[in-house]
C-alpha cells in the first residue's frame, strides 16, 4: 500500500478521536485491525493493535487533560510495521515500529495541545463574526486532520525507505506480548482493582485457570 | 411536547461534531451553539447566540441531554434566560463527571480489555464485538439524551440517578475486574512470570504514584530498550 494513501487513511481514522463521532474506531486495536486488513494480514494488525491497546488502556481525556496520543500510536505502530516489513526482517520491523509508536504518542499529545490552542483563534474569529458559526466550527476539522497527517506522514516515509542495519536489536512477538501484558495488567489493576471488586478479580482468575485445565 | 423527527435527526447528526473546534479557552462552546442551531428555529438563533456564546464543556456523549433540555426551554419561549443559563452551568459539570466516570474511566477501558483478550484468542471477533457493543451504548445515550432532554426539560438533571448510569457503571466495573483476573491466569502458562511480575509491579507503582502519563510512556520505552538489549 502507498504510504501517502496510508497516511490519509490513518489521519481520517484519528479524526474519530474527538473531531467527529468518537465511535471508538481510532482505538489502537480497531485501527490495527483496519490497517492489518488493508495490508492483507488481519491477524498481525490485530495483535500489534491489541498490545498497544493494553499499553494505552489508561489514557483518560478528562477536562483539560490531554494524555499521550494512544490513537496515533496504534495507527503508526501497525502502519509502520507493515511498511518496514517489506524490506526488513520482521524482528527489526517490529522493534522499530514499537519505538516509533511510543515516541509518536508523546509527540502526538504535544501536537494536540498545539491544535487546541490554535482553535482558540477560531473562537475569537467567531466572536467577531457570529454569523459564520458553521464555518468556524467545522474549520476545526482541518487542524485536527493536519495534526495527524503531519505526524504520520514523515514516520511512514521513514518506514517506507529505511533499511535497518543487521546490528539493530530485534523484537519477537513473545517479548512484545510480555511488554503489552505487563503494562496492560498494571493499567487494569489500577482501574479495576478496588476493595469492592477483589472478589471478581479472584473469580476471573479462577475461571481462567479452569479454562486452562479443562 | 415532542421534538419532530427532522429536528431530532439534525441535532443527532450535529451532536457527532460537538468537539470539532474544541479549544482550551472556550472548550465545546462553538460545538454547543452548533448543536443548538441545528435544532432551533431560525427566529430563535439570535437569542441563542446572545445567551450561550460563553464557555461550555461536558462529556461529549452526555451533551445531548443538555442540548435537548435547552431546545425545550427555547420552544417554550424561554421567558427566563438566566434560569436556562444557570441550568446549563450546573448540568454541564454534573453530566461531565457522570460521563467521565461511566465512559472514560469504566466502560471503555473494560470493553477494550475484553476486546484485547478476545482479539488475541479469537481474532477479528474482538474488534467487531467492541464496535457493536460500545456504539450501542454510546448511541443510546446520544439518542435518548436528545429525546429525554427535550421531554423532561430542566428536570433532566434528575436522570443522573437512573439505572442507565449507575447500574451500567457497576456492571462494567465488575466485568473489568473479572477480565483483569482472567487475563492474569490465561497469561500464566504462556508467559515468563519472572519478567511479567516485576514489570507489572513497576507500572502499578508508577500509576498509583500518579506519575504523568508521558513519563509512564517513557518508562515503557526504557523497559522495552532494556529487554531488547538484554
Amino acid at each position: 500500500m502507498n504510504f501517502i494513501l496510508l497516511s490519509v487513511i490513518g489521519s481520517a481514522i484519528i479524526l474519530d478521536k474527538y473531531a467527529f463521532g468518537e465511535f471508538g474506531i481510532s482505538q489502537p486495536i480497531i485501527a490495527g485491525a483496519i490497517i492489518g486488513a488493508l495490508f492483507g494480514d488481519l491477524q498481525t494488525g490485530i495483535f500489534i493493535g491489541a498490545m498497544l491497546q493494553l499499553i494505552f488502556l489508561v489514557g483518560l481525556p478528562i477536562g483539560r487533560d490531554i494524555p499521550p496520543d494512544g490513537q496515533a500510536a496504534g495507527v503508526i505502530g501497525t502502519g509502520s510495521y507493515f511498511l518496514l516489513r517489506v524490506a526488513n526482517q520482521t524482528g527489526h520491523a517490529l522493534c522499530l515500529a514499537l519505538i516509533l509508536a511510543l515516541i509518536s504518542a508523546i509527540i502526538g499529545g504535544a501536537l494536540e495541545t498545539f491544535v487546541r490552542r490554535h482553535n482558540e483563534k477560531l473562537y475569537h474569529l467567531f466572536m467577531k463574526k457570529q454569523k459564520n458559526l458553521y464555518l468556524y466550527h467545522l474549520f476545526g476539522f482541518i487542524p485536527a486532520f493536519l495534526r495527524s497527517f503531519c505526524l504520520i506522514l514523515p514516520i511512514f516515509i521513514l518506514a517506507n525507505y529505511i533499511r535497518i542495519p543487521a546490528q539493530f536489536p530485534q523484537l519477537n512477538k513473545e517479548l512484545l506480548t510480555i511488554i503489552g501484558l505487563s503494562v496492560g495488567f498494571a493499567n487494569s489493576i489500577y482501574l479495576f482493582l478496588k476493595k469492592t471488586t477483589v472478589v471478581y478479580v479472584i473469580a476471573g482468575a479462577l475461571c481462567g485457570l479452569a479454562l486452562l485445565v479443562f | 411536547m415532542r421534538l419532530s423527527f427532522t429536528r431530532f435527526l439534525k441535532v443527532l447528526f450535529a451532536n457527532f461534531f460537538i468537539q470539532t473546534s474544541w479549544s482550551f479557552f472556550s472548550m465545546q462552546s462553538m460545538g454547543f451553539l452548533f448543536n443548538l442551531f441545528a435544532g432551533a428555529k431560525k427566529e430563535q438563533r439570535d437569542k441563542i447566540i446572545k445567551t450561550h456564546k460563553g464557555f461550555f464543556n461536558t462529556h461529549p456523549y452526555m451533551s445531548s441531554y443538555i442540548i435537548g433540555a435547552t431546545l425545550r426551554a427555547y420552544d417554550e419561549g424561554d421567558v427566563f434566560p438566566e434560569e436556562t443559563r444557570n441550568f446549563i452551568t450546573i448540568a454541564q459539570t454534573s453530566f461531565a463527571s457522570t460521563g467521565d466516570l461511566l465512559f472514560w474511566q469504566t466502560l471503555r477501558p473494560a470493553m477494550l480489555l475484553i476486546t484485547a483478550i478476545l482479539a488475541v484468542k479469537c481474532g477479528v471477533i474482538g474488534p467487531l464485538a467492541f464496535i457493536i457493543a460500545y456504539n450501542t451504548i454510546h448511541l443510546f445515550h446520544r439518542i435518548s439524551g436528545i429525546i429525554d432532554g427535550y421531554r423532561m426539560g430542566r428536570d433532566i438533571i434528575y436522570i443522573l440517578k437512573a439505572r442507565r448510569f449507575t447500574t451500567v457503571r457497576h456492571i462494567f466495573e465488575i466485568l473489568g475486574a473479572f477480565f483483569t483476573g482472567l487475563l492474569i491466569s490465561l497469561a500464566s502458562l504462556e508467559m515468563n512470570y519472572l519478567l511479567l511480575i516485576p514489570i507489572t509491579m513497576l507500572f502499578v507503582l508508577l500509576l498509583l504514584r500518579r506519575f504523568p502519563s508521558v513519563l509512564i510512556i517513557l518508562a515503557v520505552l526504557l523497559v522495552f530498550a532494556i529487554m531488547v538489549m538484554v
